[in-house]
Parts: structure tokens; sequence; C-alpha cells
């Protein structure tokens, strides 16, 4: 028993570390899959009629004509919604139609004066069209049907009035018809509630399809273009067709999301058709195709992020990682060099190790504080450049803060360099640094270029060191090395807290932090990929 | 074996003369000196990292004396009103203090268990074709860089926490110390499983031979071998814990207060880390809240710096102890 139990418990404790191991696996997957699943939809995507349009109209790429009959198309297609809407909205936006009626009634006043008409006929028929603006007016402002169809019974008796005929009045008759028609169709009650619910419903028809062919273009750009991608325009169309609400249920619950589907608040009216009509025919109206957006690597951003890539981003970072690498690459092998060549015991020796062991567990921000303090407020302005953050500065703060990890891993790979191989150089009559420059730093060079990529992996996605020394969340390209930049690091933690416009391009938020994930990914891979040549070489030579 | 033929071996006695192998002593003072040169070059720019390290200190300690002449030592320390924008302006940091150090030991009070368990896992239960594989799940999340964990938190798990715990905010002390566990795993793993590797075989073989399980080998023989050194893996992981910036700036809420009840992970809290990046880029240069900043950035170097050196005495301790393989 006794016996049974202990191996029970053995077992279980090799499940339970088997365990710690899967977890771990499966938080790298919960962190990646997620991220990089909506990440690359940035680059690969369905892209609408709107997109190419948009990609027409910013950087002149695709075909003008193809486009041009395309979008075409898809107005067409749309312009069935548009007739819909506009003849619902006759019965709900009456400030429009009053605007219409005074318009009328100058008109007229003006016709009747240049057909001669004066004195009293004048007068009379100045008369009557006042009266039949006063009554289309009443007709316009109450919500009881009844009183609506007696004006407009009223009104419509002057419509046989030949004196009236081939007048502008005509268009009196006209607006009394369709108000007739609207009506019978509609609950005038709720004439307000349609009113903000056609608002808001034209606002969601704008997102999804852009501004109206003939009407003005919004002064952002983000207004101008309807969904440039399918999944926007599913959202977009999910939205459409259900209105969401929060519901209060219970004070202290939170509350509860409740959708009701927008075809039921308009419920016999003649908009009921739209919400059968979009879905049959969204691809008609958006024209959907796979699209390999690669130029997300190279354009520049947009409007905070809603159109465009990470070009200048990219660039930052490959500027910062670059000028920190200048720094730390001889500096980290010459370091390695000397540390791997000297005595352990030897007291200057030991100081530098523990200065190296400290130097890399100092916390990356005030690496940051470090970096602001001494090479923007001081080396900086000493050497006679402005006091401000600069790609330089970043990029020394990062080689600062780089430097333990490149002389470690240098000094690991010159370690690995079989003493034999030494000895066989000294022997033939090399000195010490002929002896490192020709057979050891050679044998190393995987190695230490392992070193060398892991490095680069570490300097390209901190983000707290070049908070206050080189990156900026928006800004132009940087011209030279003086200027500060905007990175990828940076720019991943400005789209995920920053602001709420960056939330509606979830697709440009995901796609910079996964081109920083996956860069490092691919570097570290690389790294892990020469290391295991390396030692397989030393070893077999060994 | 080929290759030797191609090679062109210098015939002696041939058309060119060589000179003599014996050095003249002007030729043998030129090369010492070169040499000693060339070693005082390399001692010279192996040392910059000696200066990086002391210009840090220097640098962030200039920085923050103004504050202290300013503000009182207790003020900073022991008081948890931190409003820099108020008239006077007030420093209190014992809540970001303390903030730092509650994320830091809720995810340790993850990444313990885990990290050892993987570490021991690593180096005593399976062969080298598992470890081929755990090794770099291991080295690709310590790798992952931190403002990536900082968006998971915020963009994933965030809403989430929102959704399926029921918690008014998903930014709060959970996710924080959640995100903040997984990122330590790796340090510990790591460094543990090496302080467990170096055990020598003959315990683990006296430890067998005497009837044990592999669960007594290992928590009777081989942790209490390594345990200096699984000591310092945590001490490890928690530098990297109270050090880390993004995932707390941007996951932990950012409220400058202590959680009450102190066990309530729901709440939202601000690290030391947190409050430099947040507050840093919009201070004015010279003023007392830019200093203060600086004083914060000096506590939390002393405190890395004097957990790193406790974990350097623990592990070379551990190279001692476990040294005879």
């Amino acid at each position: 028993m006794r016996l049974g139990l202990r191996l029970a418990l053995d077992r279980s404790f090799t499940m339970l570390a088997a365990t710690a191991v899967i977890v771990l696996a499966l938080a790298l997957l919960v962190l990646l899959v997620p991220m990089v699943s909506r990440g690359t939809s940035a680059v690969f995507f369905r892209g609408t009629v709107e997109f190419r349009r948009m990609q027409l109209a910013l950087y002149h790429r695709g075909k003008p004509g193809q486009i041009n009959a395309e979008i075409d198309r898809a107005t067409a297609a749309r312009k069935r919604i548009y007739d819909l809407v506009d003849q619902f909205k006759q019965g709900i936006h009456t400030d429009d139609l009053k605007v219409q009626l005074r318009r009328i009634h100058r008109q007229l006043g003006q016709e009747l004066q240049e057909r001669g008409l004066t004195g009293q006929d004048y007068a009379r028929l100045r008369t009557i069209s006042t009266e039949i603006r006063d009554r289309l007016e009443r007709a316009l402002d109450t919500t009881d049907p009844n009183e609506v169809r007696v004006n407009l019974d009223y009104v419509l008796t002057f419509s046989i009035n030949p004196e009236l005929s081939s007048t502008s009045a005509q268009a009196y008759f006209k607006i009394a018809h369709q108000l007739r028609e609207t009506m019978q169709r509609m609950d005038l009650a709720k004439r307000m509630e349609y009113a903000s619910a056609l608002r808001e419903l034209e606002g969601i028809l704008q997102e999804l399809f852009g501004p109206r062919p003939s009407s003005q273009l919004p002064p952002l750009l983000r207004q101008q273009y309807g969904a440039t991608r399918w999944d926007q325009a599913q959202v977009l169309l999910h939205k459409l067709l259900y209105k969401e609400q929060w519901v209060q249920q219970d004070p202290d619950r939170p509350l509860i999301r409740v959708e009701t589907p927008r075809k039921t608040l308009f419920a016999g009216t003649s908009l009921e058709e739209l919400f059968d009509y979009v879905p049959r025919h969204i691809e008609e109206m958006l024209l959907p195709r796979l699209t390999v957006y690669w130029q997300f690597f190279v354009d520049d951003s947009l409007e905070s992020h809603t159109f465009g890539g990470v070009g200048p981003e990219l660039l930052g970072t490959i500027l910062i990682t670059i000028t920190a690498m200048v720094i730390i690459i001889p500096l980290g092998i010459i370091s390695a060099a000397y540390l791997s060549e000297s005595s352990a015991d030897w007291l200057p020796i030991r100081i530098i190790r523990m200065c190296l062991n400290t130097l890399a567990g100092v916390p990356s921000v005030v690496f940051g504080l470090f970096g602001l303090a001494f090479f923007v407020l001081t080396i900086l302005p000493a050497l006679g450049f402005g006091a401000r953050p600069s790609i330089l500065a970043a990029g020394l703060t990062l080689a600062v803060l780089a430097l333990p990890v490149m002389i470690r891993a240098s000094e690991e790979a010159i370690r690995a360099v079989p003493q034999s191989y030494k000895e066989a150089a000294l022997a033939l009559g090399a000195g010490p640094v002929r002896t490192f420059l020709t057979v050891t730093l050679p044998a190393a060079m995987p190695g230490i270029l392992t070193g060398i990529i892991l490095s680069l992996s570490r300097i390209a996605g901190e983000t707290a060191p070049v908070l206050f020394t080189g990156a900026v969340a928006m800004g132009p390209v940087a011209r030279s090395i003086l200027q500060p930049t905007r990175t990828l690091a940076y720019g991943s933690y400005d789209m995920a807290v920053g602001d709420r416009i960056a939330d509606l391009s979830p697709h440009n938020q995901y796609g910079m932090v996964v081109i920083l994930v996956l860069l490092i990914l691919l570097l570290n891979a690389l790294a892990i990929m020469l290391r295991a040549r390396a030692s397989n070489k030393l070893r077999g030579h060994a | 074996m080929n290759r030797t033929t191609d090679l062109a071996l210098p015939t002696i006695g041939a058309d060119e003369s060589y000179p003599p192998l014996v050095l003249t002593p002007r030729q043998d003072l030129a090369g010492y000196l070169i040499s000693w040169a060339g070693r005082s070059i390399f001692f010279a720019i192996t040392c910059i990292s000696v200066l990086s390290i002391l210009l840090i200190f220097a640098f962030v300690m200039y920085e923050a004396i103004p504050f202290f002449k300013q503000y009182s030592i207790v003020g900073f320390l022991a008081h948890t009103d931190w409003y820099p924008q108020s008239i006077p302006p007030r420093f209190g940091a014992l809540a970001l203090v303390i903030g730092s150090f509650y994320v830091t030991f809720t995810s340790l009070l993850f990444a313990i268990p885990v990290g050892i368990l993987a570490a021991v896992f690593l180096s005593e239960m399976v062969g080298k074709s598992i470890r081929s594989i755990a090794k770099p799940i291991i080295e690709v999340l310590a790798a992952i860089p931190s403002v990536a964990y900082g968006f998971f938190a915020i963009k994933v798990l965030a809403p989430w926490m929102q959704r399926h715990l029921g918690l008014p905010t998903g930014a709060n002390a959970l996710n924080a110390s959640l995100v903040l566990a997984i990122m330590a795993v790796p340090t510990i793993t790591s460094v543990a499983e090496d302080a467990i590797s170096a055990v020598g075989r003959d315990l683990r073989e006296a430890a067998y031979s005497l009837g044990s399980t592999r669960f007594e080998t290992t928590f009777k023989v081989v942790v209490p071998a390594a345990h200096t050194g699984i000591i310092a893996a945590v001490i490890l992981g928690m530098m990297r814990a109270i050090g880390e910036t993004m995932v707390v700036w941007m996951a932990a809420g950012n409220a400058s207060q202590i959680p009450k009840p102190w066990w309530d992970l729901s709440q939202s809290i601000r690290t030391m880390t947190a409050t430099i990046a947040g507050e840093m880029g919009e201070t004015a240069k010279g003023s007392i809240h830019y200093h203060a900043l600086f004083a914060l950035g000096l506590l939390l170097l002393m405190i890395t710096f004097g957990l790193n050196i406790l974990s350097d005495v623990l592990l070379s301790r551990n190279r001692k102890s476990t040294g005879r393989t």
C-alpha cells in the first residue's frame, strides 16, 4: 500500500510537471494564434471596391478603367437603397419639405408677377398659395392622421384650378400626393422615432458604402470611403440589420447587450424592403475580392492608422536597430574576446563581470531615464546637436541595454572554440592577436552571429527605453538620425491604448504588433538554427 | 583527405630565402609592445560596460538629488498620495512601490510553480527529443517583446475577463499578474534548469539505489542540492517582473491605490515603472515632477541592484556546492 502510494505520487508528480510545460505551450498558442491570425489580415484580406477606389485615389494603384467600371457597377446596385431611403425620408424630414414649400411659394409669386397679373387676381392667387402652404405645413406638423387627410384633401381640391395649372403650384400637389401615399403607410405618432432611427441608419449606410455619390465629400478621409474590407463590411452589415442596445436589468449587475432586428423598427413602412435588399445584394454593391496588400510594409499610415501601413514604423525600427548594432557589434566582440581570454579570478575581470550582470538586470524603463538624462540632455547637446529625442539617442540607449546580451553570447561562442585550434595556431608561431583574428574569431563566428541576432531582436522589441529618447507616436518620416522616429514597438503600444480611432481598424492594430512579433520570432528562429549548426560543427571538429 | 594535396607547401631551399625563425631584439620588443598595446585597448573597451553602469547610476542619481533636496524622503517613501499636478504637488510613492511588489508577488505565485516544475521536467524527466521541442517554446516566450505581451493583455485578455469573469474592467492587477507570470517563467525555468542539471550524477544515483522514486529523488535530493540556484532563478524572475514596464502600464489599470481588501486582484493598481513611463512624457525637464520620476527610477534601480547582488551570490554558491561534476 505504501509503495503503491509512493508510486502514485511519483506518477502524478510527473504528470504535474508535464502539465507545466503544456501550460507554457498553450500560453504561447493563446498568445500568438489570435494575434497572428488577426494581424495577417492586414495584408491578406478580401478587399472591396471601396478599397480599390481608395488605392486608386490616394496612391494611383490599379487600372483606372477597370476600377471605374467596378465603381459604376457598384453604384448602380446601390441606387435602390438610396431611392428607398429618399422615399421614406419624405414623411420624416419635414423640415426639408417645409423649406421646399416656402421656395415654391416664393417662386409662384414671381411667376405670377412675370405673367403680368396685378391687383386683385394677384392678391387672390397669392392668398391661395399661402393657404396651400399653411395647410401642407399643418399636415406635416401634425401626428393625427385625420387632420393630415383633411388638410391634404383640402389642398388637392385646388389641383383642378385652371389658373394654377402649368405653374409652380403643381409642385405643391406633387408633394401632397406623395405625402398622402407615405402617410398611409406610416404611423405618424412614431415620426420622431423614425427620424432618429433613420439618422442612425444613414450613418451606418455611409460607413458601409461611403458618402452618397451626389453629396459633398466629408472632410475626414475615413468618411470618404465605405467599408474597404469584406470583414469590416460583414460587421457593418450586422450593425445595419440589428440594433444593439445595452439594457439594465438589475442595478447591481453590468448591462446586458440586446440585439433587435432593425427591420422591426421600420415595420410596415416602405423602408422595410431595404433590410431584405441589402443582405441579398451586398456582394454586388461591394464586389469583394481577395487582396494582397503587400504595400502595408511600405505605406505611411493615414488618419491614425485608418488606412495605410506601417512603412515609417518599420523603417524607424530598422534605423534604430542599425544604429545600436553599429556600436555594439565591435564593442561586444572585443569585450567578449578579452573576457574569454582572461583569467576569471583576476579582480578587474570579476568587477567587469559583476557590472555586466548588473547592467543586464537594470529595468528597461531606467535605461529610458538614463538615455534621456545622458544622451538626449547631456551628450548630444555637448556635441552640438539639439537636446531632443532622436534615432541616434535611442540607438545609443539600446546599445547600452543590449551590450550584456551581445557580450554573453559572443563570449560563450568564443569559449566554445576548442582549445586545440588555438594551440595549433600558437604552435605555428602566430601571436595572440593573430591567433584570435585568424583562428578563434572565424571558428566562433556562427556563435557570435547568434549573439548578434539575439541582440538585434532584443533591440527591435524594446519600447520603454525609446519612450523618452527617440520614439514618437506621430510625425513625419525621419530624414536623418538626428530626428525622432515612429517605431513598431511604440506604435503597437500607441495603437493598443492610444485612441479610439485605432480601434476602428483592428486589422491595422494587430498588423503592427504582428509584424513586430514575427520579425522577432524570425530572428530568434534564425539564431536557434545557427546555434545548433555552430555547436554541431565545433563538436564534429573537436 | 584530398585537400592536403592542394596545399602549396613551401619547399625549403627553393628560390626565395626565408628569414631566420629567431626574432631580432627589436622585433621582439615591437611585438611585445604591440601585444601590450592591443591588450590595453581591449581592456579599455571591455571597461565600457563598467563605465555604462557607473554612468547609469551617476546620471539617475544626479537627476534624482534635486528632488530629495525639495521633498522629504519620508514623504516620498511613507505616503500614498501621488498627486504631481496638485498645488503643492505631492509625491508619496508608497502606493506605487506596493503596486510594483504586488503584481510581482502575485505573478510569482503563478510563475514559481510552473517555472520550477518545467525546469524539473526538462532536466530530470525527458530525453533529448522532447527537450528540443520544449526548449524553443520557452525561448520564444522569452523573446516575444514586452509590448506584444501588453498588447495581448489589453486587447485579448482584458475584454475576455470583462465578459467572462464579470469584472468592471479588464485592466486590473490579475490581468497584469497573469501576463507577467508568463514573462517571468522562461527566466525562472532556464536558470533553475541550469542549477538542477549542475547537481552531480552521484547524488541522484545514490538516491535511486536506495529505492527512491523519481519524485523523492527530485524533491529530497536534487532540489535541496540545487536550492541556492533555484532561489537565484526565482530572484531573477522577480527582477524581470518588477522591472517590466509595458505590460503593467498597459494592463494594470494605472490607478495609484493600494488594493482594499488586499487580496482583491480585480482592482486596478499602478507600479513605479508604469508611472515613470506614463508621466515622463508630460513633464517639463527640470521640474520637480521630472526629478521625482528620476527618484522613482533610482529606487527601482536600487531594488533591482540589491536583488541582482543576491542572485549573484546565490548562483556562485550554487556553483561551488554542486561543482563536483
